[in-house]
């Protein structure tokens, strides 16, 4: 009896404590959710509020009414030649085209690896892999000199060429294909299926998932890339949105508000990606500590 | 013995057809990595400019000694290295806590994992334009430190003093990436079988001793891969600082080598010494890379 109470005051305890650790980790959780939301928050309210409003204290987290004139504004630009569309569809182009070749080239290149015996497989294999130690800022010169060499600059070529493949694309296809089964394989072949076609018809369509996320993965990256298309986009014309965000920023007269609206109009399409293929994303960022490989 | 000859024909032939698969690729990593990376070690021994149209001049090992005798550059090393110990540190120990945070929910995990992870799927100019604002002197950041030490009016100059303006990039790095590398954790947390939790619940131990005992240890490999990562990450860090430069804020605190090189490179078109510097920029990630594996093995020992 009294040993059955004093069990259950140690309980009542274990409770008590766990319930507080519970509502910390809540709070933490919470608050760490907050830090890391709000800048969100701020670029989307910033961007329909005048600048005399943005630079207010304290800020005032719900706009007035919706100020369309920043994005107006930002689209326009200072000088009004409207060039954010032209450099929108040059970041749309360079980021499609890349994750088209990324995604073939390197499913054909990982079929190839997981599928095919022949001397010296693994030792392209070590290679293919060795390049992703080297860091793009190491290489960046010499790349920039054979694009002048072929005479790509301040072009689409110059600004795509040097990413038609990756190596993280080939080691995540070649990873996906290991698993998949020789027999479905040799039964295409005994039945005339030749391999390219295996490539195109069995390989390709069930795939979908590692296409998928090579496809997100990449074209996130084309559309955050800063440091090539700098080198290589000398003219307006040829610049990509990162480029533009820049300039902008650095003008002197840019407004706060449209400022934001051009940094929201240039989130607005990967955040709405990010949405409907998280799983992608997710999954993307886990593919190296992922046991299987 | 005609099955024999007809199956090593099939062979033939399909090591035939996983060249023709492998060889575009090939070619490409030839071209564009392979030998890029010699060029470069080769460049670096030369004096060379950008649009000159005098040869460049083989000064051998002078662009590296160049370099390693310039105050500037050394200010470039000092700014990478306080950046990547400063951002990479605090990045591994809270995605760590995040992703531990995280897994102990029943409720809400993927909301939190969403929403940490939304950050790094941003460009990191944006990121930049936004910390921008927002550390703006009349920006939220005074506004929060402000109101939370009851220091009305106050500018902490976090873009003006190098101190701060150091601190300010290291804050929006971490804001990018402390998601993505929760996601990373969470990977390697789901990975530990479940049943080595419930046999330590039964052995009687409490949470902090099983965290602290069976949790870490068995998280180790995924603790070198986020480790290693993130600070591979923040060597070569370049958007931030950039954005920062050009919106305003001092160069020489947040001078880091990948800016430095742009600028010697780009602006004053000193090919070869950029060369050198981005050879001395890869020997140091490779370094750090050798040292932290070296730091883990030596751990191992004492389990």
């Amino acid at each position: 009896m009294v040993n059955s109470m004093k069990l259950k005051g140690k309980r009542e305890k274990a409770f008590k404590a766990s319930s507080i650790i519970d509502i910390f980790i809540w709070i933490f959780l919470i608050i760490a959710a907050m830090y890391i939301l709000a800048p969100f928050v701020f670029m989307f309210t910033a961007s329909a509020m005048p600048a005399s409003d943005i630079m207010k204290m304290p800020y005032r987290w719900i706009p007035r009414d919706f100020y369309w004139k920043n994005y107006w504004q930002g689209i326009r630009g200072n000088d009004g030649s409207f060039i954010y569309l032209r450099n929108i569809l040059n970041s749309l182009i360079v980021a499609s085209t890349v994750t088209a070749t990324t995604v073939l080239l390197s499913a054909l290149t990982g079929f190839g690896l997981a599928k095919y015996q022949f001397k010296g497989r693994y030792l392209v294999f070590m290679m293919i892999l060795a390049t992703m130690m080297i860091p793009f800022e190491v290489i960046m010169i010499p790349l920039y000199l054979i694009i002048t060499k072929l005479g790509f600059q301040n072009s689409y070529p110059g600004l795509i060429t040097p990413f038609l493949v990756s190596a993280f694309g080939i080691f995540l296809m070649r990873q996906y294909f290991i698993t998949f089964p020789d027999e479905i394989l040799d039964a295409a072949r005994i039945d005339g299926a030749s391999e390219h076609m295996i490539f195109r018809k069995i390989i390709l369509p069930n795939s979908i998932p590692a296409i998928a996320t090579l496809s997100v993965l990449t074209f996130k990256s084309q559309w955050d890339n800063l440091l090539w298309p700098l080198l290589v986009a000398q003219s307006e014309e040829m610049k990509t949105i990162p480029l533009y965000i820049v300039r902008f920023t650095a003008e002197k007269h840019t407004d706060e508000g449209a400022m934001m609206a051009v940094a929201a109009i240039a989130s607005i399409p990967i955040l709405i990606l990010f949405f409907r293929l998280s799983k992608y994303f997710i999954g993307g960022a886990a593919i190296f500590s992922g046991r299987k490989g | 013995m005609r099955g024999r000859v007809f199956k090593r024909g099939i062979e033939h032939k399909k090591a035939r057809w996983g060249w023709i698969f492998i060889i575009p690729s090939l070619i490409f990593f030839s071209l564009f990595s392979f030998y890029p990376i010699f060029n470069a070690l080769y460049t670096s021994l030369f004096r060379k400019k950008l649009l000159s149209l005098n040869p460049p001049r083989f000064v051998g090992i002078d662009n590296y000694i160049y370099l390693l005798q310039s105050p500037e550059f050394w200010n470039s090393i000092r700014a990478t290295v306080v950046f990547t110990i400063g951002t990479f540190i605090p990045m591994v120990v809270c995605s760590l806590i995040f992703a531990i945070f995280i897994m102990s929910r029943k409720r809400f995990q993927k909301f939190f994992q969403m929403a940490y992870y939304s950050p790094a799927v941003l460009s990191s100019v944006v990121v930049a334009a936004i910390w921008l604002l927002i550390l703006d002197p009349r920006g939220l950041s005074n506004q929060l430190i402000n109101f939370i030490f009851h220091t009305p009016g106050v500018d902490h100059k976090w873009l003006a003093s190098s101190v701060m303006v150091q601190i300010s990039t290291m804050l929006v790095y971490f804001w990018k990436y402390v998601g993505y590398f929760t996601i990373i954790f969470l990977v390697g947390l789901a990975s530990i079988p479940q049943s080595i939790h419930e046999a330590a619940k039964i052995d009687g131990v409490n949470a902090w001793t099983g965290f602290w005992y069976i949790t870490l240890p068995l998280l180790k490999p995924t603790t070198i891969l986020v480790s290693i990562m993130s600070m591979l990450q923040c060597l070569k860090t370049f958007s931030t600082q950039y954005l920062f430069t050009q919106g305003g804020a001092p160069m020489e605190p947040i001078n880091v080598i990948t800016l430095n090189l742009y600028y010697t490179a780009i602006r004053y078109h000193r090919i070869g010494l950029a060369s050198a510097m981005s050879l001395i920029l890869f020997s140091m990630m490779l370094f750090f890379t050798w040292f932290q594996f070296k730091l883990s093995r030596s751990d191992e020992v004492s389990y």
